[in-house]
């Protein structure tokens, strides 16, 4: 069987035929619907409403936390710091594995593998990478003092009431 | 109604069962080299073996039948995990007290939970070691790279496998266990806390995680697995079956070869009048050839004197006998041994120390020398370095022994590699106590 005569312009090989065209235009369509596709899939599996423990939440009137007060609040993963007119808010969750660090005499322990804490989660021993963050706490309308830990701020700044 | 039409009909009903059976299996147990040939590649889950295979491959001393071991473990888990998903919830509130149940009122509860559990364990070491014989025996070289490389993905699905299906039964060790394991993860630089929060679906290990994990534990995971395991076997055939040395094709045959492969329009296979005669119904309208195996240098069957033998029965024999020992072995570890089931999840109590599954435990020993380093440098170096393998040592020589002295450098340094990974699972498993000091086991 004789081979079909190609056209000449097909030979010359760089220049821009049709098909070619076409082709590259249909195989960036196909594969940028892949890439779209599985960035959505992404999105989807990326909750965006959570349905544990919210991050911003109440923690009652200032009142309830004395001067020098460092009261661990356990189901919300933050121990709450009172310093004279000051206050804030401390994460209790360890920055090495996600234990519970509890409150000792010197700062924080974590019971898992031993890293410790001062009064302000700087890490003094231990595995541990970082310091504890610090969240940051407001009055709300109410007067009752509102901690979102959304919101990572320095270490050392506190809320005065 | 003649009486011709009438004995037709009864010797059509006499035949009735023979026909049936003949339907579904198109031939008789093989007596001649021919029907083996044909019971090969007739048959659906024959076809996927070759209808012969070189007696190197079949030398339980060169497997060890690691590969198929971890295959016929998979499809325990797959067969016990379907089981235990008919009583088993994904809600933090029924989980554990499901897992009671299995333990106290389903029949044979606590027998598949313990099946399951410890096939999940021997698997992951299963092709972990099959992972060693193929380095050791030089078998990732070309034209089995591609191959290798599909093993260390398979290698890594297992692992997460196994990893989130430690979180379902809801209990301390299960808890804790995956809040250090996802905390590793967040150590990864600039995705690693998104990647934790899309794992979770929360900020902590709660309902939202159990589901998340259940859903990759029984649908997302093994769909991904069966996919790369079908790709895994489907290679070993395009590449040429299973690693052999070169010499061993030189070898002058043991017995003469029995298949001829003709050209042409004539098929000669059978060796005996008694045979061609059994192999007549085969002949008339379609030529069948042996399909030989593919590539270039390890294309042997045909004319050429070769030391492949059938399949059936000297491989299907081999695999029949790993897969009773398999499973006898799982029951016999299940009979002796219960899964363990520690106390409820409580959070405000974590274990001292809180440990991740122990194949994580070399990764957790490392984390506690350097977070970043040890949970996501050093792995992502030595999983990069291990798909890479086969395209930086490309030199084919000795393929298909264990140890070949010219390959003592490769074999040494993936000796260490194994052999470090190794102790630092046993260093974080028996020797980190509370605070994840040094105590000792003894």
């Amino acid at each position: 069987m004789k081979a079909p005569v190609k056209p000449a312009i097909e030979e010359s090989g760089d220049a821009l035929t049709r098909r070619r065209m076409l082709s590259w235009f249909s195989g960036f369509g196909l594969f940028g619907s892949l890439i779209i596709t599985a960035f959505s899939n992404l999105i989807f599996i990326k909750p965006r409403a959570t349905y544990g423990q919210p991050n911003r939440f109440s923690i009652g009137k200032p009142e309830e936390f004395p001067s020098g007060a460092r009261v661990s609040l356990d189901e919300r993963r933050v121990c709450i710091v009172r310093e004279g007119d000051k206050i804030a808010a401390i994460s209790t969750t360890c920055t090495h594995l996600g234990c519970i660090v509890s409150v000792s005499e010197t700062g924080f322990a974590c019971p898992c593998h031993g890293s410790r804490y001062d009064q302000d989660g700087n890490v003094t021993g231990g595995p541990a990478p970082r310091a504890l963050p610090w969240y940051q706490v407001r009055l709300a309308p109410n007067g009752e003092i509102e901690v979102d830990k959304d919101a990572e701020i320095e270490a050392g700044s506190y809320l005065r009431v | 109604m003649s009486s011709q039409t009438t004995s037709s009909s009864w010797k059509s009903l006499v035949a009735l069962p023979e026909n049936i059976w003949r339907s579904i299996f198109r031939n008789p147990l093989p007596s001649s080299d021919l029907g083996r040939a044909s019971t090969s590649f007739t048959n659906f889950f024959l076809h996927l073996h070759p209808v012969k295979v070189h007696r190197h491959s079949l030398k339980a001393t060169f497997t060890l039948g690691l590969g198929l071991i971890s295959f016929f473990l998979f499809f325990i888990l797959v067969v016990t995990g379907i089981l235990l998903m008919f009583y088993y919830v994904p809600s933090t509130t029924q989980a554990y007290d499901r897992m009671l149940d299995l333990r106290g009122t389903v029949a044979f509860g606590i027998f598949l939970r313990n099946m399951h559990r410890w096939a999940a364990h021997g698997m992951v070491a299963a092709v972990f070691l099959h992972m060693c014989r193929v380095f050791l025996t030089g078998s990732y070289k070309p034209p089995r790279e591609f191959n290798w490389v599909l093993g260390v993905f398979l290698l890594l699905v297992t692992l997460f496998m196994s990893f989130t299906g430690y979180l379902l039964p809801w209990d301390q060790l299960a808890f804790w266990a995956i809040t250090v394991g996802t905390s590793i993860a967040s150590y990864a630089p600039l995705v690693g806390k998104q990647v934790k929060f899309i794992l979770l679906g929360d900020t902590t290990v709660g309902q939202e995680a159990l589901l998340r994990f259940y859903v990759l534990h029984v649908a997302v995971l093994p769909a991904v697995l069966s996919l790369l395991v079908a790709i895994h076997f489907w290679r070993i055939r395009k590449d040429g079956g299973l690693s052999r040395p070169e010499e061993e094709d030189s070898l002058p045959a043991e017995t003469p070869a029995t298949v001829e492969v003709l050209q042409g329009p004539a098929v000669v296979m059978a060796t005996s009048p008694a045979a061609a005669a059994a192999a007549a119904p085969l002949i008339p309208k379609r030529h069948y050839g042996i399909q030989g195996l593919v590539r270039g240098p390890f294309t042997k069957v045909g004319n050429v004197p070769d030391r492949s033998v059938f399949s059936w029965p000297n491989l299907f024999m081999a695999e029949l006998v790993v897969f009773l020992i398999t499973v006898a072995g799982v029951l016999i570890v299940s009979l002796f041994f219960n899964a363990p089931l520690e106390q409820p999840v409580n959070v405000m109590h974590p274990p001292n120390p809180a440990k991740a599954p122990w194949y994580f435990l070399g990764l957790q020993e490392q984390v506690s020398y350097s977070a970043f380093w040890g949970g996501v440098g050093i792995p992502t170096i030595e999983v990069l370095l291990l798909l890479l393998v086969p395209y930086i040592d490309r030199k084919i020589v000795g393929v298909g022994r264990w140890f070949a002295r010219e390959r003592l450098l490769a074999n040494f340094l993936f000796l260490t590699f194994v052999i470090v990974n190794v102790l630092l699972i046993v260093i974080g498993t028996f020797f980190r106590g509370p605070n994840w000091e040094f105590v000792s086991p003894w």
